[in-house]
């Protein structure tokens, strides 16, 4: 056999696979696992099992007013960012121009730098041209953070997608809004939808803009989970926590389901 | 694309002027405001041009001893993500259907969950009496409670769960590009199963390599998140230090000069890092 592979080999890699296994998910593990505690502290192994956090955390203002937020900002830049990523991906995938390989890294830039330093610049702007970081301020910092995003799925959708569609549809007459709407959005659909799941778990799973970001009066749910973790994490935390994650697992078989895990790894 | 150049070129100009606009405005603008802020007096006599923030990073041993921290942890971050990662992407490359699912999941999975959630998760694991203090101690391995909170052990661990996802990503891109038939070919003519990956595999592999260790070199030394929370302020961190001076001091001039340092020095990663994934066809 040319490809025969090694017999303790083979051993070898479910050791291995097993241990990469745990070293990914026991940080998740541990979260849900501490969610069900019935202790007051977090220790392991918990005493006992109960869902008393779960009942915490919906009676608590914070937690829902934060949820709330975090809601209302990841559902925003969905919105713009669909709004400004995806024309800009029709028109990088669909049109020939000079200085299009230029303009396409530019839209992707933001993957490159830092969040934190973009961050900081977006707090340096708020403060100095505005009235000081503020929800709406979040909305803009996470259009940037996942714009990018949208360009890549609907560019990766469109590319697999006959282009002479759209010119049959234009030598047959159709208008320029009967194109883009009858024709060229529905073919962005699952990029869209693949983009718009990206967006909303970055913009929901921020810490980074949104610590600098801090204005009075918002609070998402990550700044809520470090603050508390920084002075005293309680099992309610864990709580937050698993909601998060549970809601993670969600998009990822959504994700899956829309666009393939396939095509992002 | 031949239609492409027949068309207006007005038509594309208008698909791509918002988002151009709103990037001028949102991304590059803050980009330059920080770039200006660092050289920047503040206080009575603000707005003047000076070197004084840059010179202090210099200066002060503090922070010189906070950048070497920051270098030297994301060399040890890097190195293990090579190690660990290398392997599991040979792996996934080689799995059936069904594992390969699995491992994609086991990557993906925590790579989209929360950064404040994972590392949530280590404190629980590394804490004094946490997981695996009692695990270590039901081994039999220790006798009294431990914890890795404030060590660097701690922070090297959980950042190498935050960012192992990375380098397998795009290491996993330029393994999927080696035709399967280079290893059959090599193990044909006598080539041990590592000796085949070891002089085909390894080497086809370096651009997906190299590139991933970039990216997760950059990502390291501009991470706080988690060495704040499991360094906590005794093994302070650059990203760490500017959060401090931002948001805790308002040090702003001097906040933005270590940023802009943080930034050079990813620009010199990241440029390579660009020049490497396009000349292998790029991931678009």
């Amino acid at each position: 056999m040319i490809g025969a592979t090694p017999r303790w080999v083979l051993g070898a890699t479910a050791f291995f696979l097993v241990a990469v296994g745990l070293f990914m998910l026991v940080p998740l593990l541990v979260v849900i696992a501490s969610s069900l505690s019935s202790s007051e502290f977090l220790v392991f192994p918990p005493p006992g099992l109960s869902l008393r956090w779960y009942g915490e955390i919906l009676g608590s203002d914070a937690y829902l007013n934060a949820g709330w937020t975090s809601l209302k900002l990841a559902l925003g830049t969905v919105v713009l960012a669909l709004a400004l990523g995806t024309p800009a991906a029709i028109a990088l995938t669909r049109f020939r121009f000079a200085g299009r390989a230029a303009i396409a890294s530019v839209f992707l830039s933001p993957l490159i730098l830092p969040s934190l330093i973009f961050a900081i610049g977006l707090l340096i702007v708020f403060s100095r041209y505005a009235a000081g970081p503020s929800f709406l301020g979040l909305v803009i910092g996470h259009t940037v953070i996942t714009m990018p995003y949208v360009i890549r799925t609907v560019s990766a959708n469109l590319a697999d997608i006959d282009p002479n569609l759209d010119e049959a549809a234009r030598v047959m007459g159709a208008r320029w809004w009967q194109r883009y709407l009858l024709v060229i959005l529905p073919q962005c659909r699952t990029g869209m939808a693949a983009g718009a799941f990206f967006a909303f778990n970055i913009s929901f799973d921020d810490a980074v803009i949104a610590l600098f970001m801090r204005a009075p009066g918002v609070e998402t749910l990550p700044m809520r989970i470090y603050s508390t973790l920084e002075f005293s994490p309680d099992p309610s935390v864990a709580a937050v926590s698993t909601v998060m994650i549970a809601m993670t697992m969600l998009l990822v078989v959504l994700l899956n389901r829309v666009f393939g895990l396939s095509r992002i790894a | 694309m031949s239609t492409g150049t027949m068309r207006l070129s007005r038509e594309p100009a208008l698909l791509l002027s918002p988002g151009l606009l709103f990037l001028l405005l949102a991304f590059f603008f803050p980009a330059i405001q920080l770039l200006a802020q660092s050289f920047l007096t503040v206080g009575a006599e603000a707005g003047r041009f000076t070197l004084e923030h840059y010179a202090k990073v210099v200066v002060d041993d503090f922070y010189a001893g906070v950048a070497l921290r920051t270098f030297r942890l994301a060399l040890i971050i890097t190195a293990l993500c090579l190690l660990i990662g290398f392997p599991l992407a040979v792996v996934m490359s080689r799995a059936g259907p069904t594992l390969r699912t699995i491992l994609i999941v086991l990557i993906i999975l925590p790579l989209m969950t929360s950064v404040v959630i994972r590392t949530f998760g280590w404190l629980v694991i590394l804490g004094p009496g946490g997981v695996l203090s009692w695990t270590l101690q039901q081994l039999g391995l220790i006798e009294r409670s431990m914890s890795l909170m404030h060590t660097e052990t701690g922070v090297v661990l959980a950042m190498v769960q935050v960012l192992l996802p990375f380098l397998v990503l795009t290491t996993l891109g330029s393994i999927g590009q080696i035709p399967a038939s280079l290893e059959e070919a090599s193990r044909t003519m006598g080539a041990g199963f590592f000796g085949s990956i070891y002089h085909v595999t390894l080497p086809l592999s370096v651009p997906g390599l190299a590139s991933g260790s970039l990216l997760v070199f950059a990502l390291s030394i501009s991470s706080f998140i988690t060495p704040s929370l499991v360094g906590g302020v005794r093994l302070q961190v650059m990203a760490g230090s500017i959060y401090q001076q931002m948001t805790g001091s308002f040090d702003w001039g001097f906040g933005a000069a270590l940023s802009v340092i943080l930034l050079v020095i990813t620009l010199m990663l990241i440029v390579p890092y660009m020049v490497i994934t396009s000349r292998v066809g790029g991931r678009t």
